[in-house]
């Protein structure tokens, strides 16, 4: 029987994770719904702002919040790059879907490996943004850095939801999700819309990455698990809803922390998956539209 | 015809080339029993590397572990990973496109995963090592030819079955279920049955694969099983042509043979086999097999 | 009077607050050439893909020869000897033309992946009798020329021809067409028309759904006509011609539609 403590400490930093995972979440949902492309070289995003920070950080010498939102452009850029050079080619082309997501895969396997030759496959990690902590309240203890994540993620949710609903392009990134044709007719620019998807999802992805590193540490291969855990709460959330992504990491997140705390820490990508699939097979369309049928 | 030369020179010369054959033709059993998944079926699977991770392990377990015949090891691997593909699959085979991609994904990463973490079985991230080379009944293929000419002949099985299962009653409602599930139900072929089937057929191959592998090299670790490996395969698949019986073999022994023109550090390597993939996924999705059957088609 | 084969008790499908069909009721009888007809967007491919089994109706009941298949799925439907084509054209587009209809015999074949890699004689000797058998189908819709054509090839009249050949293929008790001469034109939706008119000859009762009304006054034995969702009259083509409620809802409104 594992005690009350351990548990209630594993979901504090469960969160956290879980957050990072809504937020690769809905960076797959932005892609998603611009164009019904699936990229699996999600997590990519995530180790590359990690990686990008810190050797900004280390080499380069710069401040943390440069090397952060510098990062997080260089990592956008990329993002734009992928999209210009691979997908859209395809997309343009008519490939099948399965051929696309196949090419992001091998995107991925790319990145990672040059990756390996640039940076050096050893982890690293870097200090939180703010020294001291960790807050103690009573016998749980909660990392400052956690804070930074769950301020960071919220402020960026925000700010999406700003962009989504009050701005001009926001608008009309919503109206290719839901008719792409009809929104063509309406003189929005499908194709630079697409690039945008892009541009922000790997944005997201990276800010994620940034935030998340000092808690863990970063390494060329942690983009497989967070992509995969990214898809998975997009899955829970019924794929396309960003506020369900984000719902659905959390929830991934918790619930993996607490299957380390009872089964051990081998089985965190167990659990993970053993969640998806009993939502693909239960709740096609997401657990929190259960109710509603697939339209 | 060119395969034959190609083989036949390397027989006689031997040297490195062996090495580099042997495993193509391993990657060719891998491929053509994907091939009937994704080219046929036209499911997709991003997680045949586990079956290929049962077959290498269950084979250093048994024969390096346990003192077993090559053989029986090989078989009885592959009894288990048609077995974990039957149970994994019998819901997994109800998703369809990005969810099965992405489920099929996530049980590689798990199998990875798992071999890293069960040191006790798999001697975890240092690899297991030791394995004795490819033989029968107490007889092992001494030199690495005579290992290389059995592999040939057991992908030449390999894709001799699968041309029987193709041009089939089995191979047809595949095909039908790649054409159209609707048409393929209303004609009453029990489609989730049928792509079932063909996923646990393409694990029998991806272990036997990392069966031989395993006896070939005579070491696994887990890396040998990762993501590259099913980039790898996928590039194989659309380089020589998917969907067809012999694009796979093709691509196979073209893409084991490319790295040799630029000789470099693994990474190099994996990196050009993305980029070929990517190049082979835009430009010519057919495959080689594909724009050979364009070229003979033309009128002339 | 003969039987009813299919028979369709007050079928009824909702989507959300949508009634597509509201208590349909049908009976087909056994040899006859029923067709279903009614102005667009009056429930019938609704309709249809309830019988099939594409879609789970919301009430109601449907048999097939004196058997519930009422929920069951498409496949089931099909295992039953209900077969049906589709409105957008469904072909295996990967495979040739003879290869399309050799599936369309995979209930009546047997042998699955055991069979296929031990290759018994008597697998051999079935294998002769499929080839021969869909040579003889595509014969008789007139395809007999691109059997090694690959599906997608064929020009869109000639598809649609395939498909009812390869539905044909499956022995069908009752053979559900939707919409088959949509998209043809009058030379090829005639030659379809005399298909049917065979297949039908031939002792395979069929239920068709169709805008083409020319072609439905010409061949069936039964109409049914549906409008928002509802059954509003039932018979003979000519006493269907006369009906005013028929002329009112659809007749009326082709007529508009042509001047």
């Amino acid at each position: 029987m594992p005690d009350l403590i351990q548990l209630a400490q594993a979901l504090v930093n469960g969160v956290g994770v879980g957050l990072v995972y809504g937020l690769v979440g809905i960076g797959f949902c932005v892609i998603y719904n611009a164009s019904g492309i699936v990229n699996f070289a999600q997590g990519v995003f995530v180790m590359l702002g990690g990686m990008l920070a810190h050797t900004l950080l280390t080499r380069a010498g710069l401040p943390m919040p440069v090397a952060a939102v510098l990062a997080t452009v260089i990592v956008a850029a990329i993002g734009v790059a992928i999209q210009l050079l691979v997908v859209s080619p395809m997309w343009q082309r008519g490939t099948s879907m399965f051929a696309i997501i196949l090419a992001t895969l091998a995107v991925q396997i790319m990145i990672e490996r040059i990756t390996i030759l640039s940076l050096g496959d050893q982890p690293r990690t870097y200090d939180n943004f703010t020294p001291g902590g960790p807050l103690r309240l009573g016998p749980i203890t909660i990392d400052y850095q956690l804070f930074w994540v769950l301020g960071g993620g919220a402020l960026m949710v925000a700010a999406l939801w700003l962009f989504f609903t009050r701005t001009r392009i926001g608008r009309a990134l919503r109206a290719c999700s839901q008719n792409a044709e009809a929104a063509a007719l309406l003189g929005i620019p499908v194709g630079r819309m697409l690039l945008l998807s892009f541009a922000l999802s790997a944005a997201l992805g990276s800010a994620a990455g940034i935030l998340i590193t000092p808690t863990q540490y970063t390494a060329y291969s942690i983009d497989g698990p967070f992509g995969v855990n990214g898809f998975i709460a997009a899955i829970i959330g019924g794929f396309g809803s960003a506020p369900g992504a984000l719902a659905g990491g959390i929830l991934l997140g918790a619930a993996q922390a607490v299957a380390v705390v009872l089964f051990g820490a081998g089985y965190r990508n167990v659990a993970a998956l053993v969640i998806m699939l009993l939502v693909l097979l239960l709740f096609p369309s997401g657990v929190f539209n259960a109710t509603r049928s697939k339209a | 015809m060119l395969g034959v030369g190609l083989l036949g020179f390397v027989m006689l010369n031997g040297g490195y080339l062996v090495t580099v054959l042997g495993l193509a033709a391993i990657y060719g059993v891998f491929c053509t029993g994907l091939n009937l998944f994704m080219g046929y079926t036209g499911q997709a699977s991003f997680g045949q590397s586990a079956f290929a991770a049962v077959g290498g392990y269950g084979t250093a377990i048994l024969c390096a572990g346990h003192g077993w015949d090559p053989v029986a090891g090989l078989v009885v691997s592959m009894a288990i990973a048609g077995l974990l593909a039957l149970v994994v699959g019998y819901p997994v085979m109800r998703l369809r496109g990005h969810y099965l991609a992405m489920a099929t994904f996530a049980l590689g990463l798990i199998v990875y995963e798992l071999s890293v973490e069960w040191s006790g079985l798999t001697q975890g991230y240092m690899g297991y090592a030791g394995i004795p080379p490819l033989g029968f009944a107490g007889h092992e293929l001494g030199t690495e030819r005579a290992q290389l000419g059995a592999l040939v002949a057991i992908m030449l099985f390999g894709v001799w079955l699968a041309e029987r299962m193709k041009s089939s009653r089995f191979g047809r409602a595949l095909r039908a279920i790649a054409g159209s599930e609707p048409a393929a139900m209303a004609l009453g072929i029990p489609v989730s049955r049928y792509k079932l089937a063909a996923f646990v057929v393409a694990a029998v191959y991806a272990s036997a694969a990392g069966s031989l592998f395993a006896h070939f090299i005579g070491f696994i670790s887990p890396e040998v099983f990762g993501v590259p490996m099913v980039v790898l395969s996928f590039t194989m698949l659309y380089l020589g042509g998917i969907g067809t019986i012999w694009g796979p073999v093709m691509g196979a022994v073209i893409a084991s043979l490319l790295p040799e023109l630029f000789r470099g550090l693994k990474e190099m390597q994996d990196i050009a086999y993305s980029v070929v993939l990517i190049l082979m996924l835009i430009f010519v999705p057919g495959g080689l097999a594909g724009l050979l059957r364009r070229l003979a088609r033309k009128p002339t | 009077m003969s039987a009813a084969l299919l028979s369709v008790e007050r079928v009824s499908k909702r989507f959300g607050g949508l009634v597509a069909n509201d208590a349909i009721s049908l009976d087909v009888a056994e040899g006859s050439l029923t067709a279903v007809i009614g102005p667009n967007g009056a429930g019938k491919t609704t309709f249809f893909n309830i019988i099939s089994g594409a879609l789970p109706p919301t009430a109601g009941r449907i048999q097939l020869a004196g058997q519930d298949i009422t929920g069951l799925s498409l496949q089931q439907v099909a295992q039953r000897g209900l077969v049906r084509t589709f409105q957008l054209v469904q072909l295996f587009g990967n495979m040739t033309v003879r290869e399309n209809v050799e599936v369309g015999l995979h209930m009546v074949t047997r042998g699955t992946l055991g069979a296929a890699l031990l290759r018994p004689r008597w697998m051999a000797a079935q294998e002769r009798w499929v080839r021969d058998e869909a040579d003889t189908l595509l014969g008789f819709v007139g395809l007999g020329a691109f059997a090694q054509t690959q599906a997608d090839q064929l020009p869109y009249g000639r598809q649609r021809l395939l498909e009812v050949a390869r539905a044909l293929a499956a022995k069908p008790r009752l053979l559900l067409l939707d919409e088959p001469a949509a998209g043809l034109d009058t030379q090829e939706s005639a030659a379809l028309a005399d298909i049917i008119q065979q297949v039908n000859a031939r002792g395979t009762t069929v239920l068709l759904i169709e805008h083409d009304m020319s072609l439905v006054m010409r061949i069936a034995t039964h109409v049914a006509v549906l409008d928002f969702g509802r059954k509003i009259a039932e018979g003979s083509p000519a006493e269907m011609r006369a009906h005013p409620d028929v002329l009112a809802a659809y007749l009326g409104g082709v007529e508009e539609a042509h001047a």
